[in-house]
């Protein structure tokens, strides 16, 4: 039990000695804070491609319908900030469930399910631009909701991510280790074969889909009351899906801390590359077709697994160079 | 009352029948081979069966209850397994884990703890011979162990009907000879009654106590394994007669 959460309490423990190191530069902290958020992005991810496989390119536009919900909730109708939240993720589990319904009673391989999913960010897009009396449309939309409290500071707001990332940890591991994960690990693997074995394939993915959305509307609500302004590229297609997609397949597709390792890693080389925005994005395209074409399982998990065989080859070469020694003695 | 009545079973695909109005009973504790040539429609009816490929048009129940129109899973809940002859296991989990999966989802009506789905997976794992491999990740095993895996899989479902396909393709006669004695126990302690469809005759000669032969989709025998295999008509749909030349 301990041993199975010793990761995540280990991995909170170093990320939250991060503001010792930047508390005295307040931009740092929003690159490290931001960093956070697309670790909860990215894990929620995680759940939903990792675990059951289907490809949702609509992490931004799910993120986006807890911003955009938990802000015209709290700012226009005066709902509570934490219950506007609530009911934004739970819009966003709503929306997220039904896509994943459209792909299981469709029977969409990961690709459709990715091409439907990106139409659905396109059309989200869209609808923010369209509706600009709603969402502020091309001038974005100011939030007040928050912006006294705790997540206004520079620090504060860290551990606040911090601990949500750490919520996430934990229900992602409960999730791997209960009837659902095996559930998830079973249609992961062959999906006919789970069938045979009685896994209600089509229900478990939709559970996926409708529980990842929910942390992806909760993350990108928090997320819009923290920064008090959200607009159209907060939550776009090229500065969420294709990062978070990046961060997945580079730390681990359906690992634990994988997601934890690919936020920190992109996150780090964001910074490192400040001046070169367009490099920038060139780069995230150029990695996501090597991370998708040679490492299938993430880059990090390809690189350990070469590095163990390796080493035990190196270990049995080296049993085998000593034989003689110790034949002759 | 029949374990499992088909009647007037149908499978088209883009019109073309290939199982073509089938009725056939089974009863409790039978081993009843399913055989005939390539493209005969057998895997088609145990797939029709189980729903995997659910049927055009007929009806197929189990113990009186209709399994037309339930999914898969659901049909597997009802108590049938099956194995396929390209064997279905999860590869990135252990032996034992495969097992698992089967005594957590296979039973219906219940929500068994994992030390219960362990307790069954351990059970068909002795039954089947793997215990001792449990712990072997599934990617490192022979084809004949993957098909025991699965077997064992659906062992721990607890299953009343088990529908075999074409599970002793391949085998050398070491292996042959144990998936027969592994499906005569299945039968014999345990009480499942086996429909399997087969090509390699001498194990059907030996254990299937009922031979039904399909051609193109439609039952054209069905008997003692010994009198069937005699019957012109099953003779002629094998081998062919002279006026096919």
């Amino acid at each position: 039990m301990i041993r199975a959460y010793a990761p995540i309490a280990i991995a909170t423990a170093v990320l939250a000695c991060v503001p010792a190191l930047f508390a005295g530069s307040p931009s740092m902290m929003t690159v490290v804070t931001a960093g956070l958020v697309f670790a909860a992005y990215a894990i929620a991810f995680n759940l939903i491609f990792g675990s059951t496989g289907q490809l949702f390119l609509c992490t931004g536009a799910l993120a986006g319908i807890g911003g955009f919900g938990s802000a015209i909730l709290s700012d226009r109708l005066g709902v509570p900030m934490v219950l506007s939240i609530g009911i934004a993720g739970a819009a966003a589990s709503v929306v997220g469930g039904a896509l994943s319904w459209v792909a299981v009673s469709r029977s969409l391989g990961t690709i459709f399910t990715g091409i439907v999913t990106l139409t659905f960010s396109l059309a989200f897009q869209n609808f923010v631009l369209g509706r600009g009396d709603l969402t502020g449309g091309e001038n974005g939309l100011r939030i007040s909701a928050g912006s006294d409290g705790v997540l206004d500071h520079q620090v504060a707001p860290y551990y606040v991510f911090l601990a949500l990332v750490a919520v996430y940890l934990v229900l992602f591991r409960r999730i791997q280790r209960s009837r659902m994960g095996w559930a998830f690990r079973a249609l992961r693997d062959d999906e006919v074969a789970a069938k045979l074995a009685g896994v209600a394939v089509a229900r478990y993915r939709i559970y996926a889909g409708a529980i990842g959305s929910a942390m992806l509307g909760v993350a990108g609500a928090v997320f819009a009351h923290h920064r008090s302004f959200i607009g159209t590229t907060t939550y776009g297609f090229a500065n969420v899906d294709i990062r978070v997609l990046v961060m997945v397949a580079f730390g681990g597709i359906g690992s634990l801390l994988g997601p934890i390792l690919g936020a920190t890693a992109f996150t780090a080389l964001d910074e490192v590359l400040v001046d070169y925005a367009q490099l920038r994005e060139v780069l995230y395209g150029v990695v996501s077709v090597v991370l998708f074409l040679g490492f299938r399982r993430g880059a990090a998990p390809t690189i350990v697994d070469s590095w163990n065989r390796r080493s035990s080859r190196w270990s049995v070469a080296k049993r085998a160079d000593s034989a003689p020694e110790a034949d002759s003695r | 009352m029949p374990v499992l009545e088909l009647t007037g079973v149908e499978k088209h695909f883009g019109g073309l029948p290939a199982v073509d109005g089938v009725d056939l009973r089974i009863e409790d504790e039978e081993i009843v081979a399913l055989v005939g040539p390539n493209g005969a429609g057998k895997s088609t009816l145990l797939k029709a069966i189980n729903g995997l490929q659910p049927p055009t048009r007929g009806s197929v129940r189990l113990a009186g209850v209709e399994l037309v129109g339930l999914k898969t899973h659901v049909v597997r809940q009802r108590g049938v397994a099956m194995v396929l002859q390209h064997p279905q296991v999860f590869e990135s989990m252990t032996v034992r884990e495969n097992a698992i999966v089967g005594g957590l989802f296979g039973v219906g009506g219940e929500r068994p703890s994992a030390a219960t789905a362990a307790q069954r997976a351990d059970d068909a794992l002795t039954f089947t011979g793997l215990i001792d491999r449990a712990e072997v990740d599934v990617g490192a095993l022979t084809l004949h162990e993957k098909r025991t895996v699965e077997f064992a899989r659906a062992l721990a479902g607890q299953p009343k009907l088990l529908l075999l396909d074409e599970v002793m393709a391949g085998l050398n006669d070491t292996e042959l000879a144990a998936s027969i004695e592994m499906i005569r126990a299945a039968r014999n302690e345990l009480g499942i009654t086996i429909i399997w469809v087969e090509h390699v005759m001498n194990a059907v000669m030996s254990l299937a106590e009922r031979v039904v032969v399909l051609h193109f989709g439609r039952t054209i025998a069905d008997g003692v394994p010994a009198d069937v295999m005699a019957e012109d008509d099953v003779i002629a749909a094998y081998l062919g007669t002279g006026g096919d030349r």
